[in-house]
C-alpha cells in the first residue's frame, strides 16, 4: 500500500462530497484532505500498531467510494439479514437505518422531538441544526489525530447527529442498523452525540454484513459528549463478514459528574482496529469502558484503548474479555493517563482471553502513566485456556463438547454484558456468539 | 434382582494419561440394581480414580479390563453419552463455571437427556427445578447462582445432588461426598441421597469414602475395601466398622503393594 491513494480517494472526491455544502464544512473537509495527505501511514514501528501491519492488511488504493443511489426508505426493499437484526431488537425511542454508508431511514419518538431531541442524518442536521455541528463536528476526533482521522474527516459520506437537551431522559435507547453490501468499497462515516447537562441517553450501533468478494473498508468516527451531569451508554456491536477491515475512531468527553460508559462487541470482519479514547475532563466523571470479542478463523482485532483523568475525582473502569478460536488473534493495547493534578482519581483496566485452540493468539500491552500522587490505579491482563475440567465437569452432565464449550464461553463473556445490560442487546450478542460456536464443533 | 447388573466390572487396569503410571491395578466389582456399595479405602488406593474412570475423564486410560453398564460396553462412550445412559458422578471437587447460572447450566443438561427432537418446555423446567430445591430443602434464589462459583464446601455438595436429583440417573457414583463437610451439613446431603433412593429403589449407588461417618447416614448394603488399586476384601456393613476400630492397616499388611511399600495414609 502507499501513502498516495488512486482516483477514487481522493481530492476529487472530496470536492464532489463537499458540492452543496456550507462554506465552513467545505473549508474542514479540504483542511482534512491536506492534513491527511501530510500525514504517513501508520507502520508496524509505530507502538500503536505494532501488531497490526496495515501494508500487509489494507489496500486503500483498490478501494472505490459508493456511487449508488442511497436505498429506499421502504423496509420490504432491505436485506434480509437487516430486517432480522432490527426485528431482534427490543423497544426503542428511535431508529436509523443505513444501507451501504447512506442514512435511508430515520424515526424518533414525536413526545422527544417535543423536547428537542435531535437524531437524523448529518446531512439533514446540515439543513436544520448547522450550528450545532459547526461546534461540534470534528472538535472531538480532529483530523490532526491522525492519518484514519483525516481521512475519514475529508471523505464522511453520511453520518448521524443526535442531541438531547437539558435534562431530557430517554428511558429507551436510540438504536442505529447498518447493513453493508458492496464489495471493493470504502465507507466513511461520522457519529456525533451531544448530551446536554443532566441528560440521560442510551445508544446502540450494529453494523452487519455478509462475507465480501474482495476488501472493503469502513471507517467510523465517534465523537461522544456528555455535559455535567449526564449519563450516556455507547454501544457499538460490529457483525461484518470476512474480508471486511473495521476501523472506528472513538472518542469520549466526560464533563462535570457525567457518567459515560462504552461497550464494544467485536464479532465479524477480517480485520478490526478500534481506537477509543474516554477523556474524563470534568470533576467527578465516571466512565466504564467495556469490549467483549469473539475471533475465529484467521480473524485479527486490535483494540488500543486509552483512560485519560484530567480532573480529580475522576473514575475509570476497563474490562475487555475476549475468546479467541481458529487461527484468530486479537492486540489490547491500554493505557491509563493520570494528568497533574487529577487527584483522587480511580482507574482500573482488565483485560482477559480465553484461547479455545493451540493456533489462537493474544499479545496483551497494558500500561500506566501517573502524574499525580494520591491516586488508585491499577491494571491486569490474564490469559487462559478453555479449563479440561470445566469441560469434563459439563460433558459429564450430558453436555456435548459443542455445548460445553458454548457455555463456558457464553460464562466467561457474560460477565461483560452484565455490567451494561441493555434491552435486547445481550440477546442479541449471546446469539451471534453461539452462531459463531456452531461453526466450530 | 435382574440378571443383568447395571454395574459389572472386571480386571479394570487403568493409568494416567500419557504416563506410566499405574492406579487401578485388576479391580473386579458388581453392582446390581437398587443396590448401595461403598468403596473405603485409604488415600492414594485408587477410589477417586475409579470414581473418574467410569465417568469417563480424558485425564486417565484405561489399559485393560471391562466395564460394562446395563449390558452395554461403557468405556467406548464419551463423557456425555455416559450421563445420557444413566451415570452420574458427584464430583469430590466441584468445578465452577463462571458466569454460567445454576438454571442455565441444568436446562442445558436437562434438554440434553431429552430424546432426539424433543424440546424442553421452560415452564416445565421451572416448575420442576423448583420443586427438586424444596425437596432438598433449597431456596430457589440458589438457582440464580453461577455453578459453584464462591459456594461453601456445603454448598458444592448440595449442587452436585440437585443436578443428581434432576437428572435421575440409574448409577450414581459418589466420590467423597463427605469430605469436607461438617456434620450438619453431611446429614442434609444424605438426607437428600436418601429422598431420591425413597424416590427411585431401582437407583443404584456407589459410595466412595475414606470414612465409616458418611455410611451412618447412607446405609450400603455391600462394603468394599480398596487397596493399591484393587478390591482387597468385600462385605456387609460391617467391613466398614471393622475398619473403622482397626484402620486400613491391616490390609496393607496382608496386601503389600506391587513394588512393596504400601501408600500409607
Amino acid at each position: 500500500m502507499s501513502d498516495s491513494t488512486t482516483d477514487a480517494l481522493s481530492a476529487v472526491a472530496v470536492d464532489r462530497l463537499s458540492l452543496g455544502e456550507p462554506q465552513w464544512l467545505r473549508e474542514q473537509r479540504a483542511h482534512a484532505w491536506d492534513v491527511y495527505e501530510r500525514t504517513p501511514m501508520p507502520t508496524t514501528r509505530l507502538e500503536q500498531w505494532r501488531y497490526t501491519d496495515l501494508a500487509k492488511t489494507l489496500d486503500l488504493s483498490a478501494l472505490t467510494l459508493s456511487e449508488s443511489q442511497p436505498a429506499q426508505d421502504d423496509p420490504t426493499t432491505w436485506p434480509e439479514r437487516l430486517r432480522v437484526a432490527m426485528d431482534e431488537d427490543h423497544a426503542a425511542s428511535g431508529h436509523i437505518v443505513f444501507i451501504d454508508g447512506r442514512v435511508v431511514h430515520s424515526d424518533l419518538d414525536p413526545s422527544l422531538v417535543a423536547k428537542g431531541v435531535i437524531l437524523m442524518s448529518l446531512h439533514e442536521a446540515l439543513d436544520q441544526h448547522s450550528h450545532l455541528l459547526r461546534e461540534h463536528l470534528t472538535t472531538t476526533v480532529p483530523a490532526e489525530d491522525g492519518k484514519f482521522e483525516a481521512l475519514n474527516a475529508a471523505l464522511w459520506a453520511d453520518g448521524i447527529f443526535l442531541y438531547v437537551p437539558k435534562g431530557t431522559q430517554l428511558d429507551l435507547p436510540v438504536r442505529v442498523t447498518r447493513w453493508l453490501s458492496e464489495s471493493g468499497t470504502a465507507y466513511f462515516s461520522r457519529v456525533l452525540i451531544v448530551a446536554e447537562s443532566h441528560s440521560r441517553i442510551s445508544y446502540v450501533d450494529e453494523v452487519l454484513s455478509d462475507d465480501f468478494s474482495s476488501q472493503t473498508f469502513t471507517s467510523t468516527a465517534v465523537e461522544v459528549v456528555a455535559r455535567d451531569g449526564s449519563q450516556v451508554q455507547y454501544v457499538a456491536v460490529q457483525r461484518l463478514g470476512t474480508n471486511a477491515f473495521y476501523q472506528s475512531v472513538q472518542r469520549t468527553l466526560a464533563h462535570r459528574d457525567s457518567k459515560l460508559d462504552t461497550l464494544n462487541v467485536g464479532l465479524g470482519a477480517s480485520v478490526s482496529r478500534v481506537d477509543l479514547n474516554a477523556k474524563l475532563i470534568g470533576p467527578g466523571a465516571n466512565s466504564d469502558m467495556l469490549g467483549l470479542y469473539f475471533g475465529d478463523a484467521s480473524q485479527h482485532f486490535d483494540f488500543n484503548t486509552s483512560q485519560d483523568h484530567l480532573e480529580p475525582n475522576t473514575g475509570s473502569d476497563l474490562l475487555y474479555k475476549g475468546a479467541l478460536d481458529g487461527d484468530s488473534r486479537a492486540v489490547f493495547r491500554g493505557i491509563i493517563r493520570v494528568h497533574p493534578g487529577a487527584q483522587k482519581t480511580d482507574a482500573y483496566q482488565t483485560c482477559r482471553t480465553l484461547l479455545l485452540s493451540p493456533g489462537a493468539r493474544v499479545d496483551s500491552l497494558p500500561n500506566l502513566e501517573i502524574e499525580a500522587d494520591d491516586v488508585k490505579c491499577s491494571h491486569g491482563a490474564t490469559v487462559g485456556q478453555l479449563d479440561a475440567e470445566a469441560k469434563f465437569y459439563l460433558m459429564s452432565r450430558g453436555l456435548d463438547r459443542v455445548q460445553a464449550e458454548r457455555l463456558v464461553v457464553l460464562g466467561f463473556l457474560g460477565e461483560v454484558m452484565s455490567r451494561l445490560p441493555l434491552g435486547g442487546v445481550v440477546d442479541k450478542v449471546t446469539r451471534a456468539i453461539e452462531e459463531k460456536l456452531a461453526q466450530h464443533g | 434382582m435382574s440378571d443383568v447388573p447395571v454395574l459389572r466390572i472386571e480386571g479394570l487396569e487403568a493409568k494416567v494419561a500419557e504416563s506410566e503410571l499405574g492406579i487401578l491395578n485388576g479391580l473386579d466389582l458388581q453392582i446390581g440394581k437398587g443396590e448401595i456399595h461403598a468403596i473405603m479405602g485409604p488415600n492414594g488406593s485408587g477410589k477417586s480414580t475409579l470414581a473418574k474412570v467410569l465417568a469417563g475423564h480424558p485425564g486417565y486410560e484405561v489399559t485393560s479390563g471391562t466395564v460394562t453398564f446395563r449390558g452395554e460396553d461403557l468405556l467406548t462412550l464419551e463423557a456425555d453419552e455416559r450421563s445420557l445412559a444413566g451415570v452420574f458422578l458427584a464430583f469430590q471437587y466441584p468445578v465452577e463455571i463462571a458466569g454460567v447460572s445454576i438454571a442455565n447450566f441444568l436446562r442445558t443438561a436437562v434438554q440434553a437427556h431429552l430424546p432426539e427432537g424433543e424440546e424442553l418446555d421452560i415452564f416445565d423446567f421451572s416448575d420442576i427445578l423448583t420443586e427438586r430445591m424444596a425437596m432438598l430443602d433449597m431456596d430457589v434464589t440458589f438457582a440464580e447462582r453461577h455453578v459453584n462459583d464462591g459456594f461453601s464446601g456445603g454448598e458444592k455438595k448440595r449442587n452436585e445432588i440437585l443436578q443428581m436429583a434432576m437428572l435421575k440417573p440409574k448409577l450414581a457414583v459418589m466420590d467423597e461426598t463427605d469430605s469436607g463437610l461438617d456434620i450438619d451439613a453431611l446429614k442434609i446431603v444424605a438426607d437428600g441421597v436418601n429422598k431420591l433412593l425413597a424416590e427411585d429403589p431401582d437407583m443404584s449407588v456407589l459410595l466412595i469414602t475414606h470414612y465409616q461417618r458418611l455410611l451412618d447416614y447412607i446405609k450400603p448394603h455391600h462394603v468394599h475395601v480398596m487397596v493399591d488399586g484393587r478390591i482387597v476384601e468385600s462385605g456387609g456393613p460391617e467391613v466398614a466398622l471393622e475398619l473403622e476400630a482397626n484402620g486400613y492397616r491391616t490390609y496393607e499388611t496382608i496386601e503389600p503393594s506391587a513394588n512393596g511399600s504400601a501408600p500409607v495414609a
